[in-house]
């Protein structure tokens, strides 16, 4: 792993989360990282091959094509691991990154490259034997009439027109359907950004022109000395640019292939970038980009799937997707990194929002206090909330509090000698991480991590230990969810049958509210953005203050209805049962009885206290069951299990 | 197999006069002039750019929500009008198909067809070339329905054709594995396995681990891990841990869909249920698996939850927790902190080794670690 070792060192404690997985980062390095970058225009002068990288090397322009030349029947062993059922071929070396584009020439490339003007503004994705090519391409309104300068004086038709032009990566052909997403929106996004600079002042024209230059140039010399070289090659002495990329290449030439092209694609669109290393050794640790094309448009860009990593594993995009939908106001946003230092990485033309918010969050503080404390409005808070954990900038947790129940996560890395016991180390000295680690072997609440010691500044730093641990994703938090399952009666014990159970389907069918539907915390969407208290429907029962009027009878026995009968009889026999008020209890929060609600979740919708549940917990114990485990919502980013 | 369903099979040329064109299709009238000049160039002229070397490509072009995957195949002779024959048989699916298992059947049938011209000009030849429509229109009908194909072309050609399932990497299997059937047995066709999976098949029965199993069916230890990672990549198994009353067990999310699936439901119930016993019921096994909590051992939940497990042999409720990842297993991970400079550095105490890999290792049994490690004033233990 070349990339942790000197020179990139900037975010040490980052790193050091990384190095856990080493392996497991260049095996899917490999698959995660597109293997070339290519720039591809089609004009009146037809299609053009402006810019690739790597370089071919001369070998390999004359031998690949006939190299190419093979058995049909040849089963695609290059890398493709999924169609090597028993690892039987794996010994045969795969073709490295490199030959994989090399067999495609330069004018291969433009014809197959280039599209045609209506295949513009959509995805373009191509597969060729082992590698796929993505880009986007985009359309150049060319309006004359900024070509027809006064002060020109050359003939307008001699101006070679570009009409289209595309920025291609190519991947491997097996990579995840989800980076090849990703890789298609930076084309995209690197397009608008040219296609912009194009319309203000030509850019795009000019460095084509330089470029096309210069090929024509190593073209011309080739044909008198008689060497076949690769233009691109030739182009390095005279070109400042092309030494650029040189210097770049040797310094960097050990760094995983994403970074190395997204480097390259950054120095060559921008030719002179202030703060090059920073840019690189970001991007080694995070999987983010951000370019500022022509020194002027900012292009960002991060790789999701690079940046969110539990165990070695990496989280899908769409499974990040989908927990973000999820994300309730009871929710917390934790910081991954410091307040400075985030606010230090914000680009200055950022929200002030995303300011105030980075500046009044707290892992104690849930979204809708937060919303309270950063006077901004419950949707924003979820969007920039959203955007920060797509970033890699936050988690979503439930907020630190006494009664919370911690224990070590599955992926946790326990070992000895791991970088985080180290940084564990010199945050909390006097402290070690294996045996902080092994107290929550057993599920621990705060209260009682918090117990042994006494003194309240220990206290302060007790929490910070939780906070720290829980950024790393070593812990995972246990929630209370309780199901109803009536002990069947005598006579038809066991088998289900099909009008029994599951109360699930048939609860979810009535009008009751179901907390599930009211899509509380969809932070992408703003029109199924109910803030209604989720109790509304039943929550008439509690304007009547206790007193067992027939009003409250009668809702009870409402909320009840959904009920088989020999499930009504069972509950009628507890008896708790016998008390109005707890039966009523028990039916209004009948319909969070199916084990999808946990009970911060049940306190925080019916605006009741945890004693208050549990008591009722207690006394209709014998059809409830009760079971612990993490919230399949957040638990995405403590331990993405399945 | 609907799984990759064929939409539609092409047969596109270049003609000596007319250019590019779609001469067969099935279904006909499937696509469009303007899908086919949008694509053409990508799907026909492009091995004129490589000089006439025969090429084989496959691509899949993302135009109009469908993927086309082609073979163009260039054949060079001086017999032909253009000095060079220029075809391409393909398939069109829906965009969103993974496209991985028909590539490689319009690789091969690009093969059959360069072949059938090579030998007997199948393809220049007008006559035999109308024979295509047929064939396309048979593979088109039995690729989708079963699968496979057989076709007789000549008297020595024979399409032979089967979408193979994509899958994916095993896990590398460790002698602590214990592998355990996903279907009943008596489905596994003995015959059609290797002799060391025939061998050993026997030993397999959700209990023994892979070292176990390795020792008794006299089969060398790496043999039994790669026959066993072999059944695993085609789902025939999957993997638990070895089973212990002594082991800890906690609940994840998944458990849930005990209550909200009514197949697993059925499936678990009549899975952990005693041999000869009345189907347990659901509130029973839900409680028992509810009843793992870390620090609960297995012995501890018979004894707590005696009722419950009256009709549910416990071995296979836990087994059937983890095939379903309803519970996952606590391993125990001992780490050596020792603030001693002199002593040598923890082989196998650093964190990184459960208890069921250590006891594998050195063959201690799982007290006797416990007791020496108990001794050890330096030693932490983690449960995760």
């Amino acid at each position: 792993m070349y990339i942790h070792s000197s020179s990139f060192d900037l975010q040490g404690e980052r790193k050091s989360m990384y190095k856990q997985s080493e392996n497991s980062f260049f095996k899917c390095g490999e698959k995660t990282s597109p293997i070339s970058v290519i720039l591809v225009t089609s004009g009146s002068r037809g299609n053009k091959l402006l810019f690739r990288y790597p370089f071919q090397r001369v070998a390999d322009c004359t031998s690949s094509l006939t190299t190419k030349q093979r058995s049909p029947y040849a089963l695609n062993t290059t890398g493709d691991v999924l169609e090597d059922p028993d690892g039987d071929s794996r010994e045969q070396t795969p073709l490295t990154d490199e030959q994989l584009v090399a067999g495609f020439s330069d004018i291969i490339l433009a014809t197959i490259l280039a599209t045609k003007s209506d295949m513009c503004g959509k995805k373009f994705e191509l597969k060729i034997d082992n590698v796929r090519f993505v880009g986007h391409p985009t359309l150049l309104q060319h309006p004359h009439t900024i070509q027809v300068s006064k002060t020109d004086p050359s003939p307008k038709r001699e101006m070679p027109t570009m009409i289209l032009f595309s920025v291609v990566f190519a991947l491997r052909a097996n990579a995840d359907p989800s980076v090849i997403s990703c890789m298609h929106n930076l084309s995209r996004r690197i397009a608008i950004a040219l296609q912009h600079e194009e319309r203000r002042c030509q850019y795009l024209t000019r460095e084509a022109k330089l470029m096309l230059a210069m090929q024509d140039e190593v073209t011309n010399m080739t044909e008198t000395d008689g060497s076949p070289q690769s233009p691109f090659r030739q182009i390095l002495p005279k070109c400042k640019l092309a030494r650029d990329l040189k210097e770049a290449y040797d310094r960097f030439v050990k760094t995983p292939y994403k970074i190395m092209y997204l480097w390259i694609v950054s120095l060559f669109l921008q030719c002179r970038c202030n703060n090059r290393v920073c840019c690189v050794s970001s991007l080694c640790t995070t999987g983010v980009v951000r370019l500022h094309i022509n020194n002027w448009l900012e292009v960002s860009f991060c790789l999701p799937h690079k940046i969110h990593r539990v165990g070695g594993n990496h989280v899908p995009p769409e499974a990040l997707e989908r927990s973000l939908k999820a994300i309730r106001p009871y929710h917390a946003l934790l910081l991954l990194d410091s307040e400075k230092a985030l606010l230090a990485q914000l680009p200055l033309d950022c929200s002030p929002a995303l300011v105030r918010l980075i500046k009044t969050c707290s892992a104690v503080k849930n979204l809708q206090q937060l919303a309270q404390d950063a006077d901004l409005n419950l949707l924003q808070i979820f969007q920039i909330a959203a955007h920060l954990v797509y970033w890699g900038k936050a988690i979503i947790v439930y907020p630190l509090c006494e009664n919370n129940v911690y224990m070590l996560s599955p992926h946790a890395n326990i070992s000895l000698y791991s970088p985080l016991a180290e940084g564990f180390g010199q945050q909390f000295p006097s402290h070690d991480l294996p045996s902080m680690l092994a107290k929550f072997s057993l599920p621990l609440s705060l209260s009682e991590f918090r117990n042994p010691l006494d003194a309240s500044v220990q206290e302060a730093q007790l929490i910070q230990m939780v906070v720290w641990m829980l950024q790393r994703r070593l812990l995972i938090q246990l929630h209370t969810y309780v199901c109803l399952l009536v002990p069947p009666s005598e006579e038809e014990p066991g088998l289900l049958r099909d009008e029994e159970l599951p109360l699930v389907a048939r609860v979810g069918g009535r009008s009751l509210s179901t907390p599930s539907a009211l899509s509380f915390g969809s932070p992408t969407s703003s029109d199924d953005m109910t803030l209604t208290s989720p109790s509304m429907d039943n929550s008439s029962a509690e304007l009547l203050p206790g007193g067992d009027s027939p009003l409250n009878r009668r809702m009870t026995e409402t909320l009840l209805a959904s009920l088989t009968e020999h499930e009504r009889q069972v509950i009628l026999n507890i008896p708790a049962a016998q008390s109005p008020e707890d039966l009523r209890m028990f039916a209004r929060l009948l319909h969070y009885f199916r084990g999808h609600h946990h009970l911060e979740e049940i306190m925080y919708n019916e605006n009741m206290r945890r004693s208050q549940l549990k008591t009722l917990f207690d006394k209709f114990r014998s059809v409830l069951v009760v079971t612990n485990h993490e919230d399949p919502v957040i638990s995405l980013f403590q331990s993405p299990l399945g | 197999m609907g799984m990759s369903r064929i939409e539609c099979i092409f047969f596109s040329e270049f003609h000596p006069t007319l250019g590019p064109k779609i001469t067969y299709q099935v279904p006909e009238e499937y696509i469009s002039r303007e899908l086919f000049d949008t694509v053409q160039n990508k799907l026909i002229t492009v091995y004129v750019h490589l000089d006439n070397y025969i090429i084989s490509l496959l691509m899949d072009q993302t135009a109009m929500e469908k993927k086309l995957i082609g073979c163009p195949v260039c054949i060079e002779h001086k017999k032909y009008s253009r000095n060079a024959l220029l075809f391409n048989l393909g398939l069109v699916c829906d965009a969103r198909t993974k496209t991985c298992a028909l590539e490689l059947i319009v690789k091969k049938l690009s093969g059959y067809l360069t072949t059938l011209e090579l030998e007997s000009g199948f393809i220049s030849n007008e006559e035999s070339k109308q024979k295509l429509l047929p064939i396309m229109s048979t593979l088109l009908e039995e690729l989708n329905a079963t699968g496979a194909c057989t076709l007789p072309i000549d008297e020595s050609n024979t399409i032979n054709l089967k979408l193979i399932e994509q899958r994916r990497d095993p896990l590398i299997v460790q002698e602590y594995d214990v592998p355990v059937f996903t279907q009943c047995k008596d489905h596994f066709i003995k015959s059609q396995w290797d002799l060391t999976t025939q061998q050993i098949l026997a030993y397999i029965d959700g209990f023994r681990h892979i070292q176990k199993i390795s020792a008794e069916a006299d089969v060398e230890l790496n043999l039994v891990r790669i026959a066993v990672q072999n059944l695993l990549y085609y789902g025939v198994v999957t993997l638990v841990s070895i089973f212990q009353y002594s082991n800890v067990y906690c609940t994840t999310p998944k458990v849930q869909s005990l209550i909200d699936d009514r197949s697993i439901q059925a499936e678990c119930l009549s899975y952990v249920t005693k041999q000869g016993q009345k189907r347990a019921c659901l509130r029973d096994v839900f409680q028992l698996y509810c009843g793992l909590t870390p620090g609960t051992t297995v012995r501890d939940l018979c004894s707590r939850y005696s009722q419950q497990v009256q009709r549910v042999d416990e071995r296979r409720l836990i087994q059937y927790g983890l095939m379903k990842a309803l519970i996952r297993r606590l391993q125990k991970y001992p780490v050596k902190v020792t603030r001693d400079e002199r002593s040598r550095p923890p082989r196998l105490y650093t964190g990184c080794h459960s208890y069921d890999e250590i006891c594998c290792k050195t063959g201690m049994s799982y007290k006797e670690l416990d007791e020496r490690l108990e001794n050890d004033p330096n030693i932490i233990v983690c449960w995760k």
